[in-house]
């Protein structure tokens, strides 16, 4: 027993010598040595912004766009899970560093932390069984219906917003895949949710009978990345989103995960 | 809001927990009973069918019970699905039954054999035996257990917000909105009170039940 602690001990050892070391080489590229520092990203689980692929090798359109944006500033993202509904808490308690998921701007955002520049633009569509398509074309179509969305999110706040869907039977769910659970199996008529998520979910697998309506948009939005209020990681983060755009690597990235038709440009 | 609205609200609320509540356990007790009748049974399939379902039920989370009572059937058959509320009381219902069965069969095969084959010898039949012998003991052994399901059976009715029945705590989580965190925290009073009254009505019962030893 003493003895394969003493070779854990060894191990260990030497591994925190080569991090040590690999952390050195790290900060020769980098003026600041600050920067090769480890910074924690807040997400959240949802294709195609961060998720586990086949191997469990967490991937993305967010997850990739985090670490090409942290490569390019020397530091190494470090993804952490967090509650959404407390994502503003666990920045300001120091538990992440940003918030990285597909985050919707918002007024109460907007004050709260100090966000990113823009970065991709989304809407909230309907999402219904296909083989309802033609019952369902509009919203007005949708006002006698049973009808889910996700419990605070934007897509409770447009059937709020809205004339015809605010008069419908309302049910909130704790997430928008849950939404489309209860459209498939008839629970509800139809739900609001992310054109991304709708776009990576409805119409696969078992959501494989599903229909987004085409043609209706509701309330436009724009992702962009949360950080302590004037923390100075945004400005930096800024620089690097407009050269990874610049450049090419971001339309790619879009490209790869579906979402180049909402890529913002940047200037 | 007022204090005296948030209360309102959760006591509103609270009434589907109380419909859950009643409904499982005016129809699970019967069911159980049944069940343990199956569980006993010297007709083998029948005995091992029940004791297949008695194990089912205890073995798997009752959230997942409600999952597939609601959303397995319109699975299978899109649009065809209970309403929220039904398929919530069937869920307890069909899972209590199964700890209630148990219960049952305890309490029926506690009672020494002697008092059976004592009623034999005076000629009774077996229906008699059970009502004039063995139900009164079978009553009074099983208060207590009984009374443990029912105590949980209260707590267990708030998981129905699992299938978006918006029971009493699903209905305060969504001040969390509106800004007030205490209604969450503060739905424990409500099923303090409840089951005080259930404890009470619980102890008169074992009081009236201790005539005998």
């Amino acid at each position: 027993m003493k003895k394969m602690s003493k070779v854990l001990a060894l191990a260990l050892t030497l591994v925190m010598t080569v991090s040590l070391l690999a952390a050195c080489g790290g900060g020769q590229d980098t003026q600041n040595p600050e920067n090769s520092k480890e910074v924690t990203v807040g997400i959240t689980l949802f294709e195609p912004m961060n998720y586990y692929d086949e191997n469990g090798q967490l991937v993305g359109f967010e997850t990739e766009f985090a670490t090409a944006v942290f490569e390019k500033l020397g530091m190494t993202p470090k993804f952490q899970e967090i509650n959404w509904d407390s994502k503003v808490m666990e920045l300001n308690s120091q538990n992440i560093d940003c918030i990285w998921n597909g985050m919707t701007v918002t007024d109460e955002l907007e004050a709260a932390l100090t966000l990113s520049l823009p970065y991709v633009q989304n809407y909230q569509v309907i999402a219904i069984r296909a083989e309802n398509a033609n019952k369902y074309k509009t919203t007005a179509d949708l006002k006698d219906a049973k009808i889910d969305a996700e419990a605070g999110s934007a897509g409770e706040q447009a059937i709020q917003a809205d004339e015809n869907l605010s008069k419908a039977a309302y049910t909130s769910v704790p997430m928008q895949t849950e939404a489309l659970k209860e459209v498939k199996t008839g629970a509800a008529d139809a739900c609001v949710l992310d054109f991304v998520l709708a776009k990576a979910m409805v119409g696969q697998g078992d959501y494989a009978d599903l229909a987004v309506i085409p043609d209706l948009r509701l309330s436009v939005e724009e992702y962009a990345i949360g950080f302590r209020k004037d923390d100075a990681l945004a400005e930096q983060v800024n620089t690097a989103i407009v050269d990874l755009y610049k450049d090419g690597t971001l339309m790619k990235l879009a490209e790869k995960y579906g979402l180049a038709e909402q890529l913002i440009e940047q200037k | 809001m007022s204090f005296l609205t948030v209360n309102m609200m959760l006591g509103k609320s609270f009434l589907l927990n109380c419909e859950i509540f009643f409904v499982t356990l005016l129809l699970s007790l019967p069911l159980g009973l049944l069940l343990s009748f199956g569980s006993m049974s010297r007709i083998k399939p029948l005995s091992w069918i029940s004791r297949l379902y008695v194990y089912l039920m205890r073995s798997t989370p009752l959230m997942l019970q409600l999952a597939v009572v609601y959303y397995v059937p319109g699975f299978l058959n899109p649009g065809h699905i209970l309403p929220r509320m039904t398929a919530a009381c069937l869920a307890f219902v069909l899972n209590y039954a199964a700890y209630f069965s148990e219960i049952f069969r305890g309490g029926i095969q506690g009672i020494p054999k002697g008092q059976q084959e004592a009623g034999q010898v005076l000629g009774l039949t077996k229906g008699q035996i059970f009502r004039n012998i063995t139900l009164l003991q079978l009553i009074k052994r099983i208060v207590p257990p009984i009374g443990n399901e029912v105590i949980t059976l209260v707590k267990d009715t708030s998981l129905a917000n699992f299938i978006m029945v918006k029971e009493v705590i699903a209905m305060a989580k969504e001040f969390g909105n509106k800004a007030m965190i205490w209604p969450l925290f503060y739905t424990g009073i409500f099923f303090l009170i409840f089951n005080g009254v259930v404890t009470l009505l619980l102890n008169r019962t074992e009081r009236k039940l201790s005539y005998f030893q």
